[in-house]
């Protein structure tokens, strides 16, 4: 197995003198080709921090960072190609463009990726049937459940078919059914795209369908 | 997918509108202040050209024919009638004054022009009856056989026969002239100049200057400078009357409008701006997000750009459209020209969007973690 991604000494702090805080210290990190990583710790641990990093929105302190074999130069290099090309993100609090209908704001990614709108309307109805909200396509994110918002992100995600999906907490903010049946679509998403993702998240109860778990203290991961 | 920013727009409109709205009204004010200014200025010219005289005197220390308090003495007209550089008789004595005529009851603006008729000075013929009854200039002495008649600009709206009050004395409208506005819409009232004389100048026998024609062979300049030379007289061409009358009219009394001017295009420049800025920072989540899911700045910036550029060119252009409206209901005469205004138009687009493109920039320095936290 190769590794999609590969941290190396990970270092971010934030502040400056007394009041800095070590939020990623040193840390070094692999995840393979095809794994569905759970990231887990305590609130202010550093797991939004750590994906932040790898998925090139933060630059690091110290450390080396390669996706997909190349190291990245986050000096020279503009990191917003890296992001849409390598990686998809999901937010917790699922950021949809409130003026866009669902079908609409999975194009928006390809759009950022300049694939012709007939190409990406081609896809972004593809992703939406696969996520089970074909019925949905023309409703605008106010008039979708929780649950609903949060498949229309993870077709947003898929949308310029990364190489790896980061998900900060996807489930926080959904009930216990809607998170199961979250889970339930990610794995059938990685069934059908091979798709790598990293999830961070708080409920032990999602830990079953991990392949791996990474836990993290204070900035540090504890085992792996 | 090229609507994009369209549909943002869409789902602000209640905002877009209002902007383009605010733009449109400050465009229209803009270009209405500077079409009355040139309204002012055409009509400031548009007497002082239709004499047709070319050289214009009046007192010494005056400033000039329509600046200062100006008394000119009678006898200097057979000077000026054999004067060198000037046609020969061609010097007309002119009495050009403001005055209150009681007109159907209401004490109303005009400017009383005393000329003799034949003369310069004056229109030659009526549009509408006839020219007021001509005195014997030179012969005039106290008792004056010439009835009171006056020839009223045709836009008055007098009929002929009707009389106007001038002073304590009833005068006659005897004729209409082709209408010649001064500054403001201020209508000319054509009488014969002794009439002028005992009406407004005390039955004096001074004239407020004299106009005059330069000979063929000399340039006006030359003549007009020859006769400044003198101690008792000043002496103008047309251009340099001209020049006085706009600044003394017009552009002196107007400064505080220009400078309403600039300033409104400052408005248009600080709304537009404003709005941007506001906007963008309710959109603050949007646009990091955006930047997260790997938005280049530059993406943000055509997104927020093209809506700028958008509201400013449709506020610009009915901005346009409302100065002709507006400039045609006028209650006064309201001169835009195109030039001008595509100018401005152009001047205030620009203004519009260097600020909606600085808000824009200060905007895509969103930070995209954001798009990882809760609110802003
Ligand atoms: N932009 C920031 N400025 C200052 N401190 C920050 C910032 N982002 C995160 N931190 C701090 O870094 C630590 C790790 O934060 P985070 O990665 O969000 O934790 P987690 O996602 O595990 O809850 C926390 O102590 C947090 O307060
Ligand atoms: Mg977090």
């Amino acid at each position: 197995m190769t590794a999609i991604i590969e941290g190396t000494g990970l270092t971010k702090r934030f502040g400056t003198g007394e009041a800095t805080v070590l939020a990623v210290d040193a840390v070094d990190v692999q995840i393979e080709e095809s794994e569905l990583v759970m990231i887990m710790g305590d609130s202010g641990c550093g797991k939004t921090t750590l994906i932040s990093l790898l998925g090139c929105i933060l630059t690091p302190d110290d450390g080396e960072l390669r996706i997909d074999g190349e190291a990245i130069d986050p000096v020279s290099e503009d990191l917003s190609v890296i992001r849409r090309e390598k990686i998809g993100f999901v937010f917790q609090l699922f950021h949809l463009l409130p003026y866009l209908t669902a079908l609409e704001n999975v194009m928006v990614a390809m759009d950022i990726a300049k694939t012709n709108t007939r190409e990406a309307e081609s896809r972004a109805i593809e992703l939406l049937t696969q996520v089970g909200l074909v019925d949905r396509l023309h409703h605008r994110p106010a008039q979708l459940s929780g649950g609903e918002k949060q498949r229309v992100s993870f077709a947003r995600a898929l949308a310029n078919r990364p190489k790896i999906i980061f998900a900060d907490e996807p489930t926080a903010n959904l009930d216990s059914r809607q998170s199961d049946n979250l889970m339930h679509l990610i794995q059938e998403l990685r069934r059908e795209y091979q798709t790598t993702i990293a999830i961070v998240t708080h409920h032990e109860g999602l830990k079953a369908n991990a392949d791996r778990v990474i836990q993290m203290k204070d900035g540090r991961i504890l085992n792996t | 997918m090229k609507t994009l920013f369209l549909k943002d727009m869409r789902y602000r409109q209640a905002r877009v509108v209002l902007t383009a709205l605010g733009i449109t009204v400050l465009i229209s004010l803009i270009l209405l202040l500077g079409g009355i200014m040139n309204g002012m200025r055409i009509q400031a010219r548009q007497y002082v050209e239709s004499t047709g005289a070319d050289v214009w005197i009046s007192a010494e220390g005056s400033g000039g024919a329509f600046i200062g308090f100006s008394m000119v003495v009678e006898e200097y007209m057979a000077f000026l009638n054999s004067a060198p550089g000037l046609t020969a008789d061609s010097a007309s004595p002119l009495v050009f004054a403001q005055a209150r005529p009681t007109v159907r009851g209401k004490s109303t603006k005009a400017i009383v022009v005393g000329y003799k008729l034949g003369q310069l000075g004056g229109p030659k013929q009526a549009v509408d009856g006839r020219m007021f009854t001509r005195s014997n200039f030179e012969d005039y002495r106290p008792e004056d056989p010439v009835p009171y008649e006056v020839v009223v600009d045709e836009k008055m709206g007098l009929e002929i026969g009707e009389q106007i009050t001038l002073g304590n004395e009833k005068v006659r409208v005897v004729g209409k002239a082709k209408s010649l506005m001064f500054v403001l819409d201020t209508p000319l009232l054509f009488m014969d100049v002794r009439i002028a004389q005992k009406l407004l100048l005390g039955n004096t026998p001074h004239v407020n200057m004299m106009i005059a024609k330069a000979s063929k062979n000399e340039q006006p300049v030359r003549a007009a400078a020859d006769l400044d030379a003198l101690e008792t007289i000043e002496a103008r061409t047309l251009k340099q009357t001209l020049g006085d009358i706009i600044a003394y009219y017009v552009d002196e009394p107007m400064k505080a409008v220009q400078f309403l001017r600039v300033m409104l295009w400052l408005a248009a420049g600080i709304l537009v701006g404003m709005i941007t800025y506001v906007t963008m920072l309710e959109k603050t989540q949007e646009i990091g997000v955006l930047k997260a899911i790997g938005a280049a700045n530059s993406y943000v910036m055509g997104l927020l750009l093209k809506q700028v550029v958008l509201i400013s060119g449709v506020g610009v252009i009915l901005g346009l459209i409302l100065a002709y409206i507006f400039a045609a209901a006028a209650p006064i005469f309201v001169a835009i020209h195109l030039v001008e205004s595509i100018i401005v138009a152009c001047i205030s687009f620009i203004v519009c969007c260097g600020s909606g493109y600085m808000a824009a920039r200060k905007a895509i320095t969103v930070d995209p973690m954001i798009a990882f936290r809760g609110e802003i």
